[in-house]
């Protein structure tokens, strides 16, 4: 548990955008047998510079806060740190276990009901049947759901969905939690449930790096915030200076 | 190395390098195989929720082509039922069997993008999902071979043993030629298309429906098509022949050979797959 860490050393990712076309295996084969006449603008995927340069290093007890303008990279990074990506350069390094709340609807099949999704969920989080079984009550307690947890995900309202999902996410024994802005969901009852949670979680994760608008959430959540630009991201500043960092923009 | 409890990515390149990331990938699924299992599960039971007969209505409706291309065509071809029904069944089972998994092969990838933009899990494991998924149908249809098997008497005849060794050996092939169809649909979109016309037009061209008598023996037509090796080495020990032991050889060379060419695509790819998606 004490060498929980994130380490970012030089992170830069690109992202080939292939058109629509580019898709095609025809235009590929086109390209092939016309040789180099179809010029410069079919040749290869542009690419699109989604994080540069990026250096950032994490210990247990550090809740770093990422904010910025849509389309700056934060949920990028977050996907980097869950381990989706391969960098183009540089290296990312994760001790811990990692769980990762970035989208509600991950791995949420509508027509199951809520037990079994809660089940898959839990086996795509890195849960062993077992301890999905040892921790089915708490998760059914916690998501409030009742008996909706035998009726399908499709006849729940996005707020019990959202309870489900994070209930079952938060269940996991995490080191290192990566959130999208998406506590806000749920009523006011169980925003309140959430954040007592996310607390006791953040108390045991180590690590929590939470990417969000909202910089009144960031001031309760989180101890250390970077702003992200194009890719390109500042310093890692203490959140007493996230008022500078939001005025620089 | 990748417990849950380290997760490394680099830009690091190198043939070497790619290659032993790739192995990695393949025994992380390993390690997390129950996932792959729960997946494929999953599919078959959501696929099939809400009806009573689940995955046996395409049990059924197999059954039903047994029943009447075994009739007809042996009334056509002047073959006698007993000895062409229980053919055609094991020819359209486990025909099923590759074109399901090659076919679906395609989707691998593309279904499971939300998962692999924002996970590290293996990309192995949705090559498992889609084979373990057709082998859970397979389980369903294995009822009409057991009928057959029943009713025209064939346990009688019939050699387990090379027949299993011939499905082990075709589950083998199918699961690399899976893999590389999934690779290639998730960077190129026609890919499924053409996989599905191939797929079309290898039922005709092989003896599913249709007895190989008019060929001589390991006539090229049969000999380069390698869904007659994966079939003629299940389906003749069931029916109580013996197939030919070069059968067996194709495929295992085949087997080797695919395996080095899909995972060396894998290694190069690996990387990229994410941003196909």
């Amino acid at each position: 548990m004490t060498d929980v860490s994130i380490k970012v050393t030089d992170l830069t990712l690109r992202f080939p955008v292939y058109g629509v076309d580019a898709k095609s295996l025809k235009k590929n084969l086109a390209r092939v047998t016309v040789g180099g006449r179809l010029g410069a603008s079919t040749t290869g995927a542009t690419e699109v510079t989604a994080l540069s340069h990026l250096n950032l290093n994490l210990r247990a007890g550090d809740r770093l806060g990422l904010i910025g303008h849509n389309g700056s990279g934060k949920t990028t990074l977050l996907r980097a740190l869950s381990g989706a990506y391969e960098p183009d350069e540089g290296q990312i390094e994760v001790r811990g276990r990692i769980a990762a709340l970035l989208d509600l609807s991950l791995g949420i099949d509508p027509s199951a009901t809520g037990v079994d999704n809660i089940r898959l969920r839990g086996r795509i989080a890195g849960m062993s049947s077992k301890e999905i079984e040892d921790k089915m009550d708490e998760i059914a307690e916690f998501s409030g759901l009742g008996p909706f947890l035998a009726m399908p995900m499709k006849t729940y309202s996005a707020g019990m969905q959202a309870r489900l999902a994070f209930a079952v996410a938060t269940a996991v024994e995490a080191d290192v939690l990566l959130m999208d802005e998406w506590i806000s969901v749920g009523d006011a009852d169980f925003q309140k449930l959430a954040h007592r949670r996310l607390l006791n979680l953040v108390e045991r994760a180590g690590i929590l790096v939470l990417s969000s608008h909202d910089a009144g959430l960031l001031r309760l959540y989180c101890n250390k915030v970077m702003r992200l630009e194009g890719g390109v991201a500042s310093e890692v500043k203490d959140i007493r200076r996230l008022d500078e960092l939001l005025a620089a923009a | 190395m990748e417990s849950g409890q380290h997760m490394l990515r680099t830009g690091r390149r190198g043939t070497l390098f790619e290659f032993s990331m790739a192995l990695r990938d393949l025994v992380t699924s390993y390690h997390r195989r129950g996932l792959a299992w729960s997946l494929a599960w999953h599919d078959v039971v959501s696929r099939y929720r809400g009806s009573i007969l689940g995955p046996f209505w395409i049990t059924i409706s197999m059954g039903l082509m047994v029943l009447g291309i075994g009739l007809l065509y042996a009334k056509l071809f002047g073959i006698s039922v007993a000895e062409f029904m229980p053919y055609v069944a094991m020819g359209i089972v486990f025909f099923g069997l590759m074109a399901g998994t090659i076919n679906e092969g395609c989707e691998t990838f593309v279904q499971a993008s939300s998962m692999l933009s924002q996970t590290s899990l293996p990309m192995f494991t949705f090559i498992w999902r889609t084979v373990l998924r057709n082998l859970i149908n397979l389980a369903h249809h294995a009822v009409i071979i057991v009928a057959v098997i029943i009713f025209f008497g064939l346990w009688q005849v019939m050699d387990v043993l090379p027949a299993m060794g011939g499905l082990l050996l075709t589950i083998i092939n199918l699961a690399w030629i899976s893999m590389l169809v999934a690779i290639a649909s998730a960077r190129f979109r026609d890919i499924p298309q053409f996989v599905m016309s191939v797929m079309q037009f290898a039922i005709f061209m092989t003896p599913v429906f249709w007895k190989p008598d008019a060929f001589p023996d390991r006539h090229a037509f049969l000999t380069l098509n390698p869904f007659y090796h994966m079939l003629t080495t299940i389906r003749a020990p069931l029916l109580g022949q013996e197939a030919d032991g070069l059968s067996y050889v194709i495929l295992a060379i085949m087997a080797v050979l695919g395996w080095a060419l899909t995972f060396s695509v894998f290694a190069i790819t690996r990387r990229r797959i994410v941003h196909f998606l």
